[in-house]
């Protein structure tokens, strides 16, 4: 009889929040339309010039084409960038000594500005795909390498005294206590650095050779057509949520049990 | 001093350890021995070494003087001289079956006999229901349980158990006591049993090393000679149990007297290689 309640009463709740979400939307929408009337189309488009703006762009290939783009450098970036972090993180957070000597360093790079790098990136790589994937390396390289290093740095001695005490070599315990117990720490690290990916990519392509989504977004803004400028941004938009999501759910996959846990308080 | 007549499987020849750079001195001329299959408590108030004695037994510390040799050669740490800890040290992201295998893969069984021999473990302490569940859906006494079934799965020579039932409710305490008492007279591996609970060690043990603390050293060896099997013979009735623990209680008493205050007060021990508290 309880159980059976909360659960109507947790649907009832559910529902309620999803009416106003709705509600929300509905009201975004209509303040788009009303500051279409008010103040013209230069300032806030029709949303339904942006609805044609889109089934024109994807018809014509050049949203696609500009997806295709974004997503090289973003996948490249972020892929070199977990790799080179988690490896960097391992090493940071493994062996105490070396992690202590870089800190400052670590710290005082990660501080600064990512958007300080693009000239120095400019003149090093150039202005195509490969100073794209530097710059989005440069910016989600340190949030990886940081959540590593706390992450190996930070576990749990209890286990790896019990798997000492068992006789578990050096790498036994590298591999199968160390490493599964950062697994939580390196999957958060993972999520803010493909937020900060998508970020820095659109920087590149704004700031550097424009291209991808990007680079619609500069032509569109230059020549003041918001309906397409719109158009691109609800894309990135969707982009970034379904990569949030898939990395979610990369983090119920492989830390299922510290989801439960956290679940449980 | 009472010593076993066979020859000791694990023996302790006056020694001493020092933690924080020798500032603190945790043992001090400990000497005693552990013969093969012999159940040994190790009982005393916080501060007088019990955990570290049980590190220097199994090798994951050396002496800073003195000598620990277990079958003639200074330990080293491996499934024979299994430990089993205050809380069960079980690794979250493995499943209940996955962290006994995790012993047996170090005792160098293959991963199909390792399935087999984890089940059958699981099965005797009753959790083979449990194998794919994962420690947190556990209940503490069912996770100790684990534990002890990680230690038996890897057949060890030694069971050194640190405070194993400190942290469970005294039911459920009770209950895997007396399951240890019969596993252990069914396979009579030595096991050396860290406790403050001085009805505990009567009750488990054959015989008990009384410690007294800072630094730590041995007050005295007391032959426990109670009927066996206790899981039959629960020897708490008995006048001889209450003499025992009278006996050592006075020692403990004594102890306070000297200065050394008891568990409440000892907050003081420095946080070395210390269990939990």
């Amino acid at each position: 009889m309880a159980p059976s309640a909360a659960v109507a009463r947790r649907r009832r709740e559910r529902q309620v929040r999803l009416g106003w979400q709705v509600a929300a939307l509905v009201a975004l929408v209509a303040g788009m339309y009303a500051l279409n009337a008010a103040a013209g189309k230069l300032v806030m488009p029709s949303p339904n010039d942006v609805v044609l703006a889109s089934i024109k762009m994807w018809g014509d290939g050049s949203m696609l084409t500009g997806l295709g783009q974004t997503l090289t450098v973003l996948v490249l970036g972020f892929v070199i960038s977990a790799v080179t972090g988690i490896i960097g993180g391992v090493l940071l957070g493994g062996f105490r000594r070396l992690g202590e000597i870089l800190d400052p360093f670590v710290n005082a790079i990660n501080a600064t500005p990512g958007a300080a790098f693009i000239p120095l990136i400019i003149v090093w790589f150039g202005l195509y795909t490969e100073a794209k994937v530097v710059l989005v390396w440069n910016a989600a390289f340190f949030p990886i390498l940081i959540n590593t290093t706390a992450g190996v740095a930070s576990t749990n001695r209890d286990l790896v005294e019990m798997a000492r005490a068992f006789g578990a070599s050096r790498v036994k315990l590298f591999w199968q206590v160390m490493l599964p117990d950062a697994i939580p720490s390196i999957l958060s690290g993972l999520r803010i650095g493909a937020a900060v990916s998508t970020v820095g990519t659109v920087i590149a392509e704004l700031t550097m050779a424009q291209s991808g989504l990007g680079g619609l977004l500069a032509t569109a803004g230059n020549r003041f057509q918001m309906d397409k400028y719109f158009a691109v941004v609800i894309v990135l938009m969707i982009l970034g949520t379904l990569i949030t999501i898939a990395l979610r759910f990369a983090e119920r996959r492989l830390a299922r049990w510290r989801v439960a846990l956290n679940e449980e308080r | 001093m009472v010593d076993v007549v066979a020859a000791p499987l694990i023996a302790l020849d006056r020694v001493g350890k020092t933690f924080k750079d020798g500032q603190v001195r945790a043992l001090d001329d400990v000497s005693f021995s552990v013969g093969p299959g012999e159940f040994v408590s190790l009982v005393g108030p916080s501060g007088c070494g019990k955990t570290t004695l049980l590190r220097l037994m199994n090798g994951l510390l050396t002496p800073d003087s003195g000598r620990v040799t277990v079958d003639g050669k200074p330990p080293q740490p491996g499934p024979d001289l299994a430990m089993v800890f205050q809380s069960a040290r079980l690794m979250p992201w493995r499943s209940v079956a996955g962290n006994i295998e995790f012993t047996l893969a170090l005792r160098g069984y293959n991963r199909r006999e390792s399935r087999d021999r984890a089940m059958a473990l699981l099965g005797s302490v009753g959790l083979r229901d449990f194998a794919e569940a994962f420690p947190h859906e556990l209940s503490g006494g069912m996770q100790q349980r684990v534990g002890l079934a990680r230690a038996l799965a890897v057949e060890p020579r030694v069971l050194l158990m640190d405070e194993p039932f400190a942290a469970l409710d005294a039911m459920t305490r009770e209950v895997l006591r007396n399951e240890l008492l019969q596993m252990w007279s069914r396979r009579r591996m030595a096991i050396v049993f860290v406790t403050h609970d001085v009805d505990e060690a009567v009750l488990l043990s054959q015989r008990i090393v009384l410690l007294k603390p800072r630094p730590g050293r041995i007050d005295e060896i007391i032959p426990v000679d109670l009927p066996e099997p206790r899981w039959q013979h629960d020897p708490r009735g008995n006048k001889d149990f209450a003499a025992i623990r009278g006996h050592i209680w006075d020692r403990i008493r004594g102890m306070q007297k000297d200065g050394a205050p008891l568990e409440e007060l000892a907050g003081a021990f420095p946080r070395g290689p210390v269990e939990n508290g």
